[in-house]
């Protein structure tokens, strides 16, 4: 790939019409909740920046986030501005294989150094480096190294963000996020099972426009697209606050289109845009389809409890604590049972019979 | 053996704090429900007299002696040990103003038995020497003398005597294997001779063997009503032995309410084992012979007349048919009392009230209870079967200048009897 030709001029050989690309960079302008006069100065950095270099580490994942990125509504800008930076590795979508990848992957690096992007989709292993290697290098060693000279991290989906399904318990392969072992670079979290691409190439185009990352949340997540959440934009929200609720997949409720949080939609704890940006291109999104959210783009969401128990149900299985509650109560009440038992057999055993002559008080001298 | 002392009587309590009382007191939710049931607390308004109040030491030594919080408390002093002069003051309460009706037993939304509690206070109270001297002085002589009002032998014998002048009628005494060993209470003999007389008539018409027996005929137990458990033994063991050794079928509880609770209930727990006879009070034995028509009656009452329900029979035993029963046999023109049966009012000198000097001035505003409901029915005859309520009911109807004659159930049968 040519690294030297702007992204502008790569776009219109493409065929992608000036008023698209404007309309791509007020879209973006737009969804980042930036100013409008922030559109031409999008426009202008993302026309005349030069690709930058980006590599893309796959470690435990299941390439569905690859897979949300190309094969969402083709060809879309996202795909093609995602075509036009310099993807310089990844082992899914590169031509090179085997000794050559590892190479193309070290010239990007050196070429690059403290410049390039690194994007990680996947969750790192701690348990046994075997469980996931690319060319017999762990995935561990792997990220610390290519991570020393990024410019910046991108988390892509929950896995590399928070752990994701490998973390899920029990976490055979003691799978960890990004986050918990780089700790020197500026990091984002794109956390989605899949994330939206949007937010992905959003992010991507903040950084060329401003050179920097965009304001994060506490879980560092770009605050633009996961500031609000789900249940708080959803369609669905005014049967909620009437009270009408779906009670089963296929009563008048769920009919009418009426909230799911009865089955267990956790749209009011999950922050993401899937609501206003909803999926393939604007089409939908689960709650639209008919589904509760399964909260994927928050940590652990895989181990909340059922996907289908109420909110107001509890997330924990409190069986246990219950069973060893009783038990403690139980012996507590046993033992104090006993030792009240035998204050009381005490007192029987003390006792000196009461005759007509002990009941009266000796006077007072 | 030691004088009464307030370690005495701690000592008594804490062996007291049975299972059911712990229950009870860690149910106990404070709603009062208790004092609007006790006519101690409705006829003088004074919330001291609420109940579950007359337990409060018993509930402090409970609290501090068998729950965590309580000993805690105590141990920082939150909690103050029972005192003597809290006893003494107690005394009042639990003698005094307590008849042990049952009736907050009855109305208690979490079940506790207060006045079984009430009884096992009286238990530590007396231990400690705070029971009142008019009970501890009929206790004495139902020790020594055999019968609290210090009837002998002698006197009853006199009266047997009298019974066989003036009817021919036969008292028999100490006859083994009979139907029935009929128990009197000393009001019995002292006050109301007729009760005697009656029954020999009712039973020689039913043709039924009867005995007293000369070594133990009082009922009533003073052991029960002081709350000492050591004599209330001693007590109920002359009835059973004497009713063993006479090998009778039935013992039969005069109308006395708190004589019938003392054998038929406490007997059994005191002893610690089943009777080899049956106990029942009088009107049940009535009613059974009315069941076998063997009780023959003529003429009709055409007065107006009600009956006071003793509190003992209603609620401690359930009989509460009986009596009703026989009353349709002779009167035509019977009125029920508001509250009558299980809930009915205690005439407030029950559970040795009446034995107590110093609580006649309670008595008696106790009494006011009745005295309105008697003013709301304007009968013309009261009818009731106990004597201890008898004696009170005259008093009370006297010092309020109504004039309502009281009659005992069993001597008004008597008097309706077929003459042969």
């Amino acid at each position: 790939m040519n690294h030297d030709k702007p992204l502008g001029q790569a776009l219109r050989e493409q065929g992608v019409s000036r008023r698209g690309f404007l309309k791509f960079c007020a879209t973006t302008a737009s969804l980042m909740a930036l100013p409008p006069s922030m559109v031409p100065a999008i426009a202008k950095a993302l026309e005349s920046a030069r690709r930058p270099s980006v590599i893309w580490l796959s470690f435990q994942e299941c390439t569905g986030c690859t897979e949300s990125l190309t094969r969402s509504h083709a060809p879309t800008l996202e795909g093609l501005i995602f075509d036009n930076i310099s993807l310089d590795y990844h082992h899914t979508l590169q031509a090179a294989s085997g000794d050559a990848a590892e190479a193309a992957r070290e010239a990007a690096m050196e070429e690059n150094k403290g410049k390039y992007l690194l994007v990680v989709d996947g969750s790192i292993p701690l348990g046994n480096p075997g469980y996931s290697t690319i060319a017999g290098i762990s995935n561990l060693e792997m990220l610390k190294e290519v991570a020393e000279h990024a410019a910046a991290i991108i988390a892509v989906g929950t896995c590399a963000a928070y752990g994701g399904l490998p973390h899920a318990k029990p976490n055979p392969t003691g799978a960890v996020s990004v986050e918990e072992i780089i700790k020197d670079k500026p990091i984002v979290n794109v956390p989605g099972c899949p994330p939206i691409p949007v937010v992905i190439t959003g992010v991507l185009a903040h950084f060329l426009t401003f050179g920097k990352l965009p304001e994060l949340d506490h879980l560092r997540r770009p605050l633009a697209f996961y500031g609000n959440n789900i249940h708080d934009r959803c369609y669905r929200r005014p049967f909620y606050d009437k009270g009408l609720f779906a009670n089963t997949f296929d009563d008048e409720g769920a009919r009418k289109g009426w909230c799911l949080f009865k089955l267990g939609c956790k749209g009011p704890v999950t922050y993401n845009a899937c609501a206003t940006i909803k999926w393939n291109d604007g089409t939908s999104f689960p709650i639209e389809a008919g589904h509760g959210c399964l909260g994927c783009s928050e940590p652990n969401f895989w181990d909340m409890g059922g996907f289908y128990n109420a909110l107001s149900e509890s997330t924990m299985d409190l069986s246990r604590t219950a069973a060893v509650g009783i038990a403690v109560g139980a012996a507590a009440g046993a033992a104090s049972g006993l030792l009240n038992r035998r204050k009381k057999s005490k007192a029987e055993a003390a006792h000196e019979t009461v005759t007509v002559k002990d009941l009266q008080r000796e006077e007072k001298s | 053996m030691s004088k009464a002392t307030l370690d005495r009587g701690v000592q008594i309590l804490k062996e007291h704090i049975d299972a059911p009382t712990a229950a009870y007191f860690s149910s106990c939710v404070n709603c009062g429900m208790c004092a609007d049931a006790c006519l101690f607390y409705t006829e003088t308004g004074d919330p001291a007299y609420t109940p579950i109040n007359k337990l409060e030491p018993m509930r402090r030594l409970w609290e501090q002696e068998y729950t965590l919080v309580g000993r805690i408390k105590k141990l920082i002093g939150l909690s103050k040990p029972v005192t003597d002069e809290e006893l003494g003051e107690w005394s009042d309460l639990v003698y005094h103003a307590c008849s042990m009706c049952g009736r907050c037993s009855m109305v208690c939304p979490v079940g506790n038995d207060i006045s079984y509690m009430i009884r096992n206070i009286r238990e530590g109270i007396s231990a400690a020497g705070y029971a009142p001297e008019g009970l501890i002085g009929a206790t004495t002589r139902a020790v020594e003398i055999g019968s609290p009002m210090g009837i002998t032998m002698h006197a009853l014998n006199t009266q047997a005597r009298n019974i066989k002048e003036s009817s021919g009628l036969e008292i028999p005494f100490d006859r083994e294997g009979v139907d029935y060993l009929v128990l009197l209470s000393s009001m019995e003999v002292i006050n109301f001779p007729e009760y005697l007389e009656a029954i020999a008539r009712i039973f020689k018409q039913a043709g039924k063997s009867w005995t007293i027996s000369s070594e133990a005929f009082e009922a009533t137990n003073s052991g029960i009503q002081i709350g000492v458990s050591d004599i209330a033994r001693e007590l109920v063991s002359r009835v059973v032995e004497a009713a063993e050794k006479l090998k009778v079928k039935t013992v039969v509880s005069p109308e006395c309410g708190h004589a019938y609770t003392a054998i038929r209930w406490d007997g059994p727990n005191l002893m610690g084992r089943r009777f080899s006879f049956k106990v029942k009070h009088i009107i049940e034995v009535l009613d059974e012979l009315r069941e076998e028509g063997l009780l023959k009656v003529e003429g009709i009452e055409e007065s107006c007349m009600t009956f006071h329900d003793p509190c003992q029979l209603v609620r401690k035993g359930g009989v509460i048919e009986q009596p009703r029963n026989l009353l349709k046999m002779i009167a035509t023109n019977f009125v029920e009392m508001e509250d009558s049966g299980k809930m009915n009012w205690c005439c407030g000198a029950g559970g040795g009230v009446s034995a107590i000097e110093e609580a006649e001035g309670i008595r008696l505003k106790a009494f006011n209870r009745k005295k309105s409901q008697l003013e709301h029915l304007q009968v013309d005859t009261l009818v009731t079967a106990c004597s201890n309520c008898r004696i009170q009911l005259e008093e009370g109807l006297e010092v309020n200048e109504m004039d309502i004659p009281v009659v005992g159930l069993t001597e008004m049968l008597a008097d309706h009897l077929v003459e042969e």
